[in-house]
């Protein structure tokens, strides 16, 4: 009974002190890739915890043993042995509850968003196809619009969109940093990233943990996109397209988040010269969230490691079974 | 696909400027002009766009009429509407270059920038 009490004061806390501490890590945005997988460690610990904490509840400690028969006995009879009081029944009938709803939301969430933006991406694409031309020698579409903006619409064949505003704001270079940093984020399928982060945040609203990692995910795809276009374009180049778009945008004020200090920290990070993370700090962030995510494995193993059959199962099955074991 | 996605703009573009509703007949012989089409052709084409909501027809004797259902701008504009608002963006389906910025945020822009002129590209090279 320690083990889905431990794994929910650990899930809790992870959830409630995890986002805190790793904004704190500034360096993260430095390696933005390792970034993002933090991040999803983080949120991917949250939620095993808790179905881990669901099914430790559901199912009781079963004895390990490499004796398949033995394995088979002791589970039926732990089970049995659980099952068989009310209470027993009624606690593990709500783990398992627990768990399959925790993973049935956010697997709702997760379809239904992509469904979402697949009907909007094929409507988009409809569309383009009547309105849009082609860029020159590139596959990038221009549309005609009076507000400066880039984007692209992934897919199995991603499409990057420039309004004709944002070609007059850009001279040819900025134009080429742009079109790269949008094929870094089809090529990075940087969507699904977000498609996932956003899911989670839309199925546990009320969490404040995953929303905080949605944000930071969205801020760090875009800083990987911008490392990915300084590859073939100067560092300044990137910042200045990025300046000039704004300039260009003008987008209506209603419909404002709480943004424009991702594009800030972008501008600040590319004008600065390039600063990647050592390997020391990459290989320490890498194991650490690995580690994490072993962890709650280790709380539910424990004690069913601790577990004797001894304890499960009645002496005379023990003794009929055992001599199969050597 | 690719072929038909392609004459879908091309009718498109003719249907756009012309004023008066047409006939498939008339598109065909237009067309004609350029490429070699099948009348079938030319029909499904509109008939998708129809069916997409760009066009509209409207019975003329035992033919069919057809007529852009919006001006191109309007329709361009209503398109890159839903694109550019970030209400209408759920679960990541575009990824802008740069989300919407309030305008005095861009003064923050360009101090981060250096206070470089981005008008004068030549001053960076």
């Amino acid at each position: 009974m320690t083990a889905p009490i431990v794994l929910l004061i650990f899930g809790v806390s992870t959830a409630a002190l995890g986002p805190c501490l790793l904004r704190r890590l500034g360096w993260l945005r430095r390696a933005p890739r390792l970034g993002i997988l933090v991040w999803q460690a983080l949120s991917a610990l949250v939620v095993l915890t808790v179905v881990l904490a669901g099914l430790s509840l559901a199912l009781p400690a079963i004895p390990w043993t490499t004796d398949v028969a033995a394995l088979i006995e002791s589970c039926t009879m732990a089970l049995r042995a659980q099952y068989s009081t009310p209470g027993g029944a009624a606690v593990s009938a709500s783990g398992a509850v627990l768990a399959l709803s925790v993973l049935g939301r956010i697997g709702y969430c997760l379809l239904r968003g992509l469904h979402i933006s697949h009907r909007m991406k094929k409507a988009q694409l409809h569309a383009l196809i009547a309105v849009a031309r082609r860029h020159r020698d590139t596959e990038a579409l221009v549309v005609d619009h009076p507000s400066a903006a880039a984007y692209c619409l992934p897919g199995r064949r991603g499409t990057v969109v420039f309004t004709t505003a944002a070609l007059q704001a850009l001279d040819e270079e900025q134009f080429a940093a742009v079109l790269a940093h949008e094929r870094a984020h089809l090529r990075g399928r940087h969507h699904l990233i977000l498609a996932a982060a956003d899911a989670l945040q839309r199925a546990v609203p009320r969490l404040s943990a995953f929303r905080i990692a949605y944000t930071e995910m969205s801020a760090l795809v875009e800083m990987a996109a911008d490392d990915d276009a300084v590859r073939s374009s100067p560092r300044l180049t990137v910042a200045t397209a990025l300046v000039r778009l704004a300039e260009q945008s003008n987008t209506p004020l209603t419909a404002l988040a709480a943004g424009g200090g991702t594009a800030v920290t972008r501008v600040r990070r590319l004008v600065a010269p390039a600063n990647p993370l050592g390997p020391a700090r990459t290989a320490v962030a890498g194991m650490a969230a690995a580690a994490a995510l072993v962890l709650p494995l280790f709380i539910l193993a424990a004690p069913a490691a601790t577990t004797t059959q001894h304890l499960l199962c009645p002496p005379e099955t023990y003794q009929e079974i055992s001599p199969g074991t050597d | 696909m690719q072929r038909l996605g392609e004459l879908e703009a091309v009718v498109m573009e003719r249907l756009w400027v012309l004023e008066h509703p047409v006939a498939v007949r008339d598109v065909l012989e237009d067309l004609q002009s350029e490429r070699t089409l099948a009348y079938t052709t030319v029909m499904t084409v509109m008939d998708n766009l129809r069916r997409k909501g760009m066009l509209v027809r409207e019975k003329d004797g035992r033919a069919y009429r057809y007529r852009a259902a919006r001006p191109r701008d309007e329709y361009t504009a209503d398109i890159m509407g839903q694109a550019l608002a970030s209400s209408s963006n759920p679960s990541a389906a575009l990824l802008h270059f740069l989300e919407t910025i309030p305008s005095d945020n861009i003064v923050l822009l360009r101090e981060a920038l250096g206070g470089r002129n981005t008008s004068d590209e030549d001053s960076h090279s």
